[in-house]
């Protein structure tokens, strides 16, 4: 049975040049799971959209979309708010309400349900996804994680037969995400609603997809199940690759022989198989370290013990630690444990109560306000927007500077120059990061701090992040960044230090750091460690896999 | 907070309680009658608030004997001249009729306390959202919205002041000003495009679409409505049995106290009696175990 057909759509915003939608022809089975999948800009949240009408952005349209057989337009927006569910990007603003029952009842009180019938409905509801134990809290005491649980709740007690989730995963950590996206599956398979789901995060979704679509500038370029795109991204080269999961990028990247593994446990099987019983080459970790041991310190905490609230409890429990002049810095860990507190402590805005900051060589508390942020030392916000207060992206730098030439130049490393013009609220979220980034980077900071910078951010965005890292990192910069993104810190840190209870608690070369972890370490390393040992990267097994496989041969 | 028996009740059945206590608070102006609300007041606050609503309660204490002292000195009525301030007379009138205020105001106190406890937001919005549905939703929608705005006040003076853009570091007065004011206008722009975002939200979960229902999250039990019928019955009883009346100034006439005033003791006394008697119970039921 086909669910949505959509039949040639074209679609164009009244202020563009080009379609957003370029003749999308798609068919959408009844119970199918469907990761729909593509850069930024490439049209997939404007395709969404376009599956419910009162979501549908205005423009010039062509084509037709059939729901069940009938033209969705001229579908009663009340039958449509029922069975068409749609769970959207921002935890935060799509919750109405003020309490969890009142946020799950709000749809069928719309729908105009009887009393009756919505107390059993939200009931069921509060207990299929677990929520019983917070049904009468105020939506603002929960975390990000539970919110976007909540609004996917409160649409799941329509009772839709459609659900479309549009990147509802990229304000969350790590492990709320994959909770989210196992409730997400269990929906799929347990209740037989259909499922289409965009997402920048594949690692945990592309195995469960039973068809992946991919767009690109408006046309959708691949339609088939995820092995298959797999392969013909790569045989493309299309930039899309670079955001499939880690076992994917092994297996083309090693040109490896057999069929492509799309998880961790996959790949792991692949690797066993390919190399049974052999002795194998393996990577070594020594000597990597010496480097930063001698290293002049840019910055040194010691012994720092901070809570928020007199009665409450420490959130630093005596952090120290040292980081070497001109070093990429990382700083994980879990979520709530205290990683931000810690930055905002290395830069002053919270006063810890206990233990000293030396900042390049002098104690932080000798520093005038403005003398700190001056040519020292400067913090790039988790939420890039609380830094914008103009109407202009380049207004917006100008409050930190008169000086055109350095506005300019600094426009140009982080890649903003031809967003100057722009409202900071219309740009994408990579985009709003990078010109963020430009105006902490205006006071020409020695030691640059970032809280979860590559937070939302896709593929494409997270390698230019790391190039504008490398390069001010050649200019003598210290960055210290604090981050859930394991892949990343794998690839880019020079240090990597494990948060945990309040304290950071071990310090080590990325190889060493996740060579020796079991869990929290990469999906290359996952799925590598039972055959080669400190390979953390995907290029680390993929450089081992040929090694080994020319040593057969 | 502890459970509370009484908070467990509806809405309506808290509603009618703290109209009736806060109104006869307002205009019985017997000493005795005064004295039973401030008590009866203090009480059900401390077993709702426990040891944390000592501070409040002790507090008023002081505020009471300010508020009392300082009335006759504004209020020279009364034939009882205890002495003179600054050539005016300071009248033993005057000062009880400075406490009867004083103790009226301690009384309000105590009991708009407990009505913050017990009826909360979404148990107030109950009860008069079928009045008024949109009016209801939009109190709901700006109770969450004060918060949101709080924590984004306080993110973005975070964040400005780790680029050396934060109040403290301004220079002058008028630098300081200048930096409040694009808080306040990126605030403004936040919570506009976070509206955006909420209007979709709603419309797509079919708001506006037709007829609404409500969610009802309390029911009326039998035990709720004869707590009304003892609420009327009682404040029926005390305006019945007369007894409440008393003058200050310029003479000094305050009514003997009838049965009134028990059937008035009672009535305030019965939230804290309903929450004795749980706890009483639940003291039985552990000792059984």
């Amino acid at each position: 049975m086909v669910h949505f057909h959509i039949q040639n759509l074209t679609f164009q915003y009244p202020n563009k040049n080009r379609p957003t939608l370029d003749s999308v022809e798609l068919t959408i089975e009844k119970g199918e799971f469907v990761l729909v999948c593509g850069q930024s800009g490439s049209g997939k949240t404007t395709l969404l959209r376009h599956l419910k009408s009162v979501l549908t952005p205005h423009g010039s349209r062509s084509g037709e979309i059939l729901f069940d057989g009938a033209p969705l337009a001229e579908m009663d927006l009340r039958e449509q708010a029922g069975r068409i569910g749609f769970v959207m990007q921002d935890p935060e603003d799509q919750l109405v309400t003020d309490k969890v029952w009142h946020e799950l009842s709000f749809g069928l009180e719309s729908l105009g349900t009887e009393p009756k019938i919505m107390r059993l409905r939200v009931a069921e509801m509060a207990s299929y996804f677990g929520i019983q134990g917070w049904f009468h809290r105020d939506v603002a005491s929960l975390s990000g994680g539970q919110k976007q649980l909540l609004n996917l709740a409160s649409i799941m007690a329509m009772q839709p037969q459609v659900l479309i989730l549009d990147e509802p995963t990229s304000q969350l950590d790590p492990i709320a995400a994959s909770d989210f996206l196992n409730t997400v599956a269990k929906i799929n398979t347990e209740l037989g609603t259909t499922i289409i789901i965009t997402e920048h995060r594949l690692e945990d979704i592309y195995h469960r997809a039973d068809r992946v679509v991919v767009m690109d500038e408006g046309k959708v370029i691949a339609n088939a199940e995820p092995r298959k795109v797999g392969k013909l991204l790569w045989q493309q080269s299309h930039p899309m690759f670079a955001a499939l999961p880690t076992p994917v990028h092994v297996f083309y990247a090693a040109e490896g022989e057999g069929e492509c593994p799309l998880t961790v446990r996959e790949g792991r099987r692949w690797l066993t198989r390919s190399f049974e019983n052999r002795q194998l080459t393996c990577l070594e970790t020594d000597g990597e370290e010496g480097q930063w041991e001698d290293a002049p310190p840019a910055l040194i905490a010691k012994e720092l013990w901070f809570r928020y609230e007199r009665n409450e409890e420490d959130v630093l429990r005596g952090v120290s630690l040292t980081v070497p002049k001109g070093s990429l810095f990382a700083i994980v860990g879990g979520n709530g444990a205290g990683k931000s507190t810690t930055l905002k402590a290395l830069c002053g805005v919270c006063k810890p109560y206990r233990g000293t900051v030396e900042v390049l060589g002098r104690p932080l508390k000798s520093y005038q306000p403005g003398q700190l942020y001056r040519r020292c030392l400067a913090m790039l916000p988790q939420d890039p927007k609380s830094l914008f207060v103009k109407a202009t992206v380049g207004e917006d730098l100008e409050e930190m500077t008169g000086d055109r030439d350095q506005i300019a130049g600094i426009a140009r490393i982080c890649g903003v120059t031809h967003l100057l013009e722009a409202h900071p609220y219309d740009l994408s979220g990579g985009e709003q990061q990078r010109a963020a980034l430009a105006k902490v980077l205006l006071t020409q900071p020695q030691i640059l701090l970032l809280d979860e910078p590559t937070k939302g951010l896709d593929s494409f965005y997270k390698k230019q992040l790391a190039q504008t890292l490398a390069e001010l990192k050649a200019q003598g910069m210290t960055v210290i960044l604090v981050s859930h993104d394991v892949e990343f810190c794998a690839e880019y840190a020079d240090l990597v230090s494990m948060f945990f209870d309040g304290q950071i608690l071990a310090t080590h070369t990325p190889r060493k750091f996740f060579g020796q972890n079991s869990f929290y370490t990469t999906a290359a390393n996952r799925m590598s460690r039972c055959l080669f040992q400190n390979a953390v990267t995907t290029e680390d097994v993929a450089r081992l896999y040929r090694k080994n496989q020319e040593g057969r041969r | 907070m502890a459970s509370d028996a009484f908070s467990n009740c509806h809405p309506a059945t808290n509603a009618v309680f703290f109209a009736g206590a806060i109104g006869f608070t307002v205009v019985l102006q017997h000493p005795l009658y005064i004295a039973a609300s401030c008590v009866a007041g203090a009480t059900y606050y401390l077993l709702l608030k426990g040891r944390r609503g000592m501070g409040m309660v002790l507090g008023l204490i002081p505020v009471f004997a300010v508020l009392s002292l300082v009335n006759p000195l504004f209020n020279t009525y009364g034939q009882r001249v205890l002495f003179t301030v600054w050539g005016n007379p300071y009248t033993l009138e005057a000062l009880c009729y400075g406490m009867a205020i004083a103790g009226m105001f301690a009384a309000m106190m105590l009991w708009f306390g407990c009505y913050s406890a017990v009826l909360t937001s979404d148990k107030f919005i109950c009860l008069f959202g079928r009045l008024i549905p949109a009016i209801s939703l939009l109190l709901v929608m700006v109770l969450r919205m004060i918060p949101n705005l709080q924590r984004r006040a306080r993110q973005i003076l975070g964040a400005r002041a780790a680029i050396g853009k934060g109040i403290s570091g301004a220079a002058g007065t008028k630098e300081k000003v200048a930096g409040g004011m694009r808080v306040l206008s990126a605030l403004t722009d936040w919570a506009l495009e976070g509206g955006i975002v909420t209007g979709d939200s709603m419309r797509s979960r079919g708001y506006g679409s037709g007829k609404r229902t409500s969610f009802r999250l309390y029911r009326m039990t039998v035990q709720d409505w004869a707590l009304m019928a003892a609420f009327a019955a009682l404040a029926a009883a005390t305006i019945l049995a007369g007894g409440t009346e008393a003058a200050y100034t310029p003479t000094l006439s305050i009514a003997a106290p009838g049965w009134g005033l028990a059937a008035y003791g009672l009535y305030l006394l019965l939230p804290s009696m309903l929450h004795g008697k749980e706890t009483l119970q639940w003291f039985i039921s552990i000792s059984k175990i």
